[in-house]
């Protein structure tokens, strides 16, 4: 993914040309933010395994009860196979936190089958041997990898041909899975830094404006994420305060209802 | 010098010219990631998960870039900087959402490899910053990566 937005180059270049010379000067103490973009384009978006790791540090997590191994219904529409193919992905990392082998195989021809579905199967075939050998040697941190390897495969297979859209929407389909669990986990046994897991409204808009440039895929799902993210945007992006356990079981409501849609034919 | 002498150098020189050219004309971004990567090597060592993705462009001396990035409170960040221009300097920078700097004292800058090091005191939007500091080309390529655990 070539990242950076066009809008940052002016500023940043205002901000920071007379503050920092050549030869590794020492990086000023303070910036202005304000002289940034507020814009969070071409982000990288976190994988799951990264705030699943984050919520670890935070104490034992089950992660078995959130093992999800359905195959769900078959799509057509490519908009819907995208998303479902983000989540069936964090899924995968919710299967390696649970060190569930079985359902990582499964997982693992199930991304394969998606990934086809949207023709960039070719691009996948690899990674997907290379999860299900893993898992059968239980090799966790190499299936880790290899998921990661597989949404960017997919990804760049998706963006060569010009499908940036259906790429984005395999990000927003892992963010929504990462997000469900995440609140769930919280909500079981809330933390006030089990919580702060969830302050992500950059993430959040950053969603809402490659939803926005989608008009294109006028889906019921797609309306219904894009509703949605509405609703969690001020129970997320709260500044310095604290997000409140009141908070957590709504996010986890919302992105629950999500996650059914998204898996469930209309 | 010999007529064979002169016609050899300037062969050589040619030569030299159009292997200069064609490393200037293909190297690419992906060369810059590769350089990113050999910088992120040692610290896989150490348990860090090097993600796939990468930020990656082309910039001039003295110019910089930012990119804002979402990181989570508990875990430990390096990003890493590179570029196949073997004489440019290159540095990375992490601020918090506030413009305050972020990074541990750790962070390191070495010719055409940078790398900096946070541990987030706070969850929320980071900005990272990257900068061409010299380099002999018009253009440096540059690529970032990161890695948590």
């Amino acid at each position: 993914m070539m990242l950076f937005s066009k809008h940052l180059k002016s500023f940043v270049a205002a901000v920071f040309g007379i503050a920092l010379c050549a030869h590794g000067a020492q990086a000023p103490q303070h910036i202005n933010i304000n002289q940034l973009s507020t814009t969070v384009e071409d982000v990288v978006v976190p994988l799951p395994n990264e705030i699943f790791g984050a919520l670890n540090k935070l104490g034992s997590v089950n992660w078995k009860e959130h093992v999800r191994s359905d195959k769900g219904p078959n799509f057509t529409e490519r908009p819907r196979i995208a998303l479902l193919l983000g989540t069936v992905i964090a899924d995968g990392f919710i299967a390696v936190q649970a060190e569930d082998a079985p359902t990582v195989k499964e997982i693992g021809q199930r991304v394969l089958a998606l990934a086809k579905g949207i023709g960039v199967g070719n691009s996948i075939t690899p990674h997907a041997k290379a999860i299900i050998e893993a898992a059968d040697k239980r090799n966790w941190e190499n299936v880790r990898q290899e998921l990661d390897r597989t949404q960017n495969s997919v990804q760049q297979a998706m963006n060569e041909v010009h499908d940036e859209k259906l790429s984005q929407l395999v990000s927003l389909g892992g963010w929504l899975r990462g997000t469900e669990v995440l609140t769930s986990v919280v909500k079981q046994h809330f933390s006030a830094d089990g919580a702060e897991l969830l302050h992500q409204p950059d993430l959040l808009a950053y969603f809402q404006t490659r939803l926005k440039a989608m008009p294109e895929f006028n889906l019921p799902i797609i309306h219904q994420i894009q509703d949605a993210l509405v609703e969690v945007k001020p129970l997320i992006d709260v500044g310095s305060a604290h997000i409140p356990a009141e908070s957590v079981k709504k996010v986890n409501e919302i992105t629950s209802r999500l996650g059914n849609g998204i898996v469930t034919r209309d | 010098m010999n007529r064979f002498a002169k016609i050899l150098l300037r062969a050589s020189s040619l030569l030299a010219a159009v292997v200069v050219m064609e490393r200037t004309s293909f190297a690419s971004v992906d060369d810059a990631q590769s350089f990113a990567l050999q910088a992120a090597e040692p610290y896989v060592k150490q348990g860090f998960q090097v993600r796939e993705d990468y930020w990656g462009g082309d910039l001039a001396s003295g110019e910089k870039k930012a990119v804002r990035q979402q990181l989570f409170k508990g875990n430990e960040y390096w990003f890493w900087l590179g570029t196949e221009v073997d004489r440019a300097k290159v540095s990375v920078h992490i601020y918090d959402s506030d413009g305050k700097l972020a990074e541990e004292p750790d962070s390191w800058e070495k010719g055409h490899f940078a790398a900096a090091h946070v541990i987030p005191k706070t969850t929320g939007s980071y900005f990272i910053i990257v900068s061409v500091e010299e380099s002999p080309e018009e253009r440096t390529h540059w690529a970032l990566v990161y890695g948590f655990r």
